[in-house]
């Protein structure tokens, strides 16, 4: 999917000026930048949740910032409403998702019982269970702890690999450095760089203001560890 | 939900028999003039009462959320008020549930504007509370206007609700708004479902999130603004029935629908019972207000309710 | 004559130089009366209408008063007390109920009040007429009142009615000692009403031989509505003009005129 020379504004403020954007399969692309950089905006802006958009319920799905259920459903009803663009509750989609973000052992679970880290992932379960061709996620690890972070990001790695399109925005650069296959960053409302991590990760650290010290960037790996069970 | 629907048919069967005139079959004319108008319009109040808080719960994403409390209930009781006194009514009959559908659109509209800066939270039963008590200070305004010098001490009628002397005119009156305004809420589950991730989530996922709030509040408005027409202000049944069924039916807003309008007439005709029967069992000089008993019964509930929500 | 129409500068200045006159009289001018309550209104306009300086709004409406249209006429203030001193009287009279704080407030500028007690029968009409027509310093007509009242209720033919409810708005029934009982006393029935609410449906399940109620007012109420209420259509009634029984006073010898038919 892509979007062409996209001017966006909200109230006075130019949001978006002439951004270019496009995403294929195979791909994790990592939005990166400060606040206000018009992030959020390009991401809606995909979804076709700007005005004058039009959203692809069964081709793309998305995750906005703090994705919760405002009901403590069980994690399998929340990932079962991920079905509705497809009009059906098909049960092998449905444990596939659940299998795939590994919270099947959580389906019957309520939400708010479960760490935030688990709850993050039955909200990717959610857009997995769609079947859709392109993850589109706001800021999906933000409240995380590491070791939970890491595990949504090799999901969204993982569902790339596999075929799909994943465009993140992401505030962690070191994890984006890690899993991303490409990392945009944004500056004011354009883009300033788009190329892969590596060749970014100086930009994206000026966009902040600050300096890379490459030498000393610390990075976690997870253990290699079987699902947790609570 | 079967057992369910038994279960109110036999609490409405002993409904038709408790009355002023004591306990048991009275003859035809106090049964049909005024026993089944008052069970009838009690189920179709409380059903549309219960659903319309089911409903709200869901839009608004708040377990807090009531038609009674945050207002949308008060306006309708004011556009009643203004169509009752001035004589809309006297001239043309369907001006008493029309006044009160229009007035609980505006209540509805008014909720939403807040709902769409202040979200969900404590922001937004604050404001509805505020929309509530404007409501109530109009009333009382218009009613001391009123070409009628007794007009001021019925405000309690239209603040605290109650079902004395409904006639068969009053149901006919009633009945097809609240029906259809039942019917157009019960077609929201899926909708509700869908916000309960979010506005945006649920537009993503192609629900069609401005019609799901057009229609609830057509349908909160049909249903609750008829209700206060006939039945004057009548709170918290929209706030209790969900949260009691909630445990049974699971937490999805969906599921709650249907057992929403069987709970809601259940309770409001077990609410109207009490009243019926109180004078008969305590020296009271008369009925106590139907409001007031479900007051009594939700407001412990929404403290308890509030407590948990924000700890 | 002392008409003041609200508002016209030249009937201000009258009234200004009356004053003066009055107060260069002495207290022996006597510059109006006030009346604060509906029952006091109509008396008033009965016994003295020369000197009234202002009555209650109440009066002019002709569903509670039957000297609503003399009523029309005259200035009314309402029962507040920096407008009744403005007016400056020199009596005032007022119910026992109601516009306590105003009473006493009055009293403590020395004004002369004159409380009068909703009166339970006709002998206790006939008190009270007596009581205001001293304090107006007409006792001639307040005579001619009672004996006007006295001779209606005397040329009501006796008979025995059977048992009646008169019922009022919300559904209010006159009790044993009451006005209303003494009125369905005169008209020769007995009251079967217990002076407190009576339902619709208690009414329906105890039909009394003959229903009263005030004839249905020209503003909605549900106060009133309840009373016309359909399952009651079966029963026997009949209704009487409110005016006359919305204060107890001689106009109520009508009341049981037309209950007496």
């Amino acid at each position: 999917m892509r979007v062409d020379r996209l001017n966006v504004a909200l109230g006075n403020r130019a949001v978006l000026q002439g951004v270019t954007f496009a995403v294929a399969p195979f791909e994790f692309v990592a939005i990166c930048g400060p606040n206000g950089a018009g992030k959020t905006t390009l991401l809606r802006a995909l979804a076709g949740l700007l005005p004058g958009g039009r959203p692809q319920p069964r081709d793309v799905a998305y995750l906005p910032q703090g994705a919760r259920c405002a009901w403590a459903m069980t994690v399998r009803q929340v990932t079962a409403l991920g079905r509705i663009p497809h009009g059906d509750q098909n049960p092998a989609a449905i444990e596939a998702a659940l299998t795939a973000c590994g919270v099947q052992a959580l389906a019957d679970r309520r939400v708010d019982q479960i760490s935030g880290g688990q709850a993050r992932r039955a909200m990717l379960a959610r857009a997995w269970a769609g079947q859709p061709k392109t993850l589109l996620l706001d800021e999906p690890i933000a409240d995380l702890d590491p070791s939970a972070a890491h595990e949504v990001m090799a999901l969204m790695a993982g569902f790339a690999q596999a075929g799909g399109a994943v465009v993140a925005v992401l505030h962690a650069l070191d994890l984006a450095a890690q899993y991303a296959t490409r990392m945009v960053v944004m500056e004011n409302g354009s883009i300033v760089a788009n190329t892969s991590p590596a060749l970014a990760l100086p930009a994206a650290a000026a966009s902040f203001g600050m300096d890379l010290r490459a030498e000393t960037a610390l990075l976690l790996r997870p253990k290699q560890t079987k699902d947790e069970a609570a | 939900m079967k057992l369910a629907v038994v279960a109110i048919v036999v609490l409405a069967g002993l409904s038709l028999l408790l009355g002023a005139a004591g306990f048991g079959l009275p003859d035809a004319d106090i049964l049909w003039q005024l026993r089944v108008p008052r069970t009838a319009l009690a189920l179709l109040v409380g059903a549309g009462l219960g659903i319309s808080g089911a409903v709200l719960q869901g839009v608004l994403r708040n377990p807090l959320a009531d038609p009674g409390f945050l207002g949308i209930g008060g306006c309708a009781a004011l556009g009643a008020v203004i169509a009752f006194y001035w004589g809309f009514t006297a001239a043309f009959p369907l001006a008493l549930p029309l006044s009160g559908f229009l007035g609980a659109t505006l209540g509805c509209v008014a909720l939403l504007l807040v709902f769409s800066r202040a979200q969900s939270g404590p922001g937004l039963i604050l404001a509805g509370v505020g929309v509530s008590a404007l409501a109530a200070a109009a009333l009382s305004l218009l009613l001391s206007a009123a070409p009628n010098p007794f007009a001021l001490y019925e405000i309690t009628f239209w603040l605290m609700g109650g079902l004395q002397d409904r006639t068969l005119m009053h149901l006919g009156l009633a009945a097809v708004p609240i029906i259809l305004g039942c019917a157009v809420l019960l077609r929201l589950g899926p909708g509700l479902d869908a916000l309960s991730l979010g506005e945006e989530a649920a537009a993503s996922l192609g629900a069609p999130v401005a019609r799901t709030l057009q229609l609830a509040v057509l349908g909160v408005a049909l249903s609750v603004g008829t209700g206060a027409a006939v039945a004057g202000g009548i709170g918290f049944v929209g706030l209790v029935v969900p949260h009691l069924l909630r445990p049974w039916v699971g937490q999805r807003p969906g599921a709650l629908l249907w057992p929403s309008v069987l709970g809601g007439a259940a309770l409001l005709l077990a609410a109207d019972m009490c009243a019926r029967a109180a004078p008969l069992l305590l020296p009271l000089a008369a009925e106590p207000r139907l409001g007031v008993l479900t007051a009594l019964l939700g407001a412990p509930f929404l403290v308890v309710a509030a407590r948990r929500v924000a700890p | 004559m002392l008409f003041f129409q609200r508002s016209l500068p030249g009937w201000r200045a009258l009234g200004g130089m009356c004053g003066a006159l009055c107060l260069l009289a002495g207290p022996a001018c006597a510059s109006g009366v006030v009346s604060l309550n509906l029952c006091t209104d109509q008396l008033l306009v009965l016994l003295a209408p020369e000197r009234i300086a202002a009555l209650s709004p109440l009066a002019r409406d002709p569903s509670l008063s039957v000297v609503a249209a003399q009523a029309a006429a005259m200035p009314w203030v309402r029962a507040d007390t920096e407008a009744v001193l403005r007016l400056r009287p020199d009596l005032v009279l007022a119910g026992d109920y109601g516009a306590q704080a105003v009473v006493a407030a009055l009293r403590g500028r020395g004004i002369t009040v004159v409380q009068v007690t909703e009166p339970r029968d006709f002998a206790g009409v006939a008190s009270e007429i007596d009581a205001v027509a001293q304090a107006l310093g007409q006792p001639a007509r307040g005579e001619a009142l009672v004996a006007t009242m006295q001779a209606r209720l005397a040329a009501i033919p006796p008979a025995r009615r059977g048992n009646a409810v008169f019922w009022e708005a919300r559904g209010f029934s006159a009790g044993p000692g009451s006005f209303g009982d003494a009125v369905l006393r005169a008209a020769g029935y007995r009251n079967a009403g217990t002076g407190g609410e009576m339902g619709v449906e208690a009414l329906a399940a105890h039909p009394p031989d003959i229903l009263i109620t005030n004839a249905a007012p020209a503003y909605p109420s549900l106060a009133t509505d309840m009373l016309w209420h359909p399952a009651l259509r079966h029963l026997r009634r009949t209704s009487v003009a409110p005016a006359l029984m919305a204060c107890a006073g001689p106009w109520s010898a009508g009341a049981v005129e037309a209950l007496a038919r």
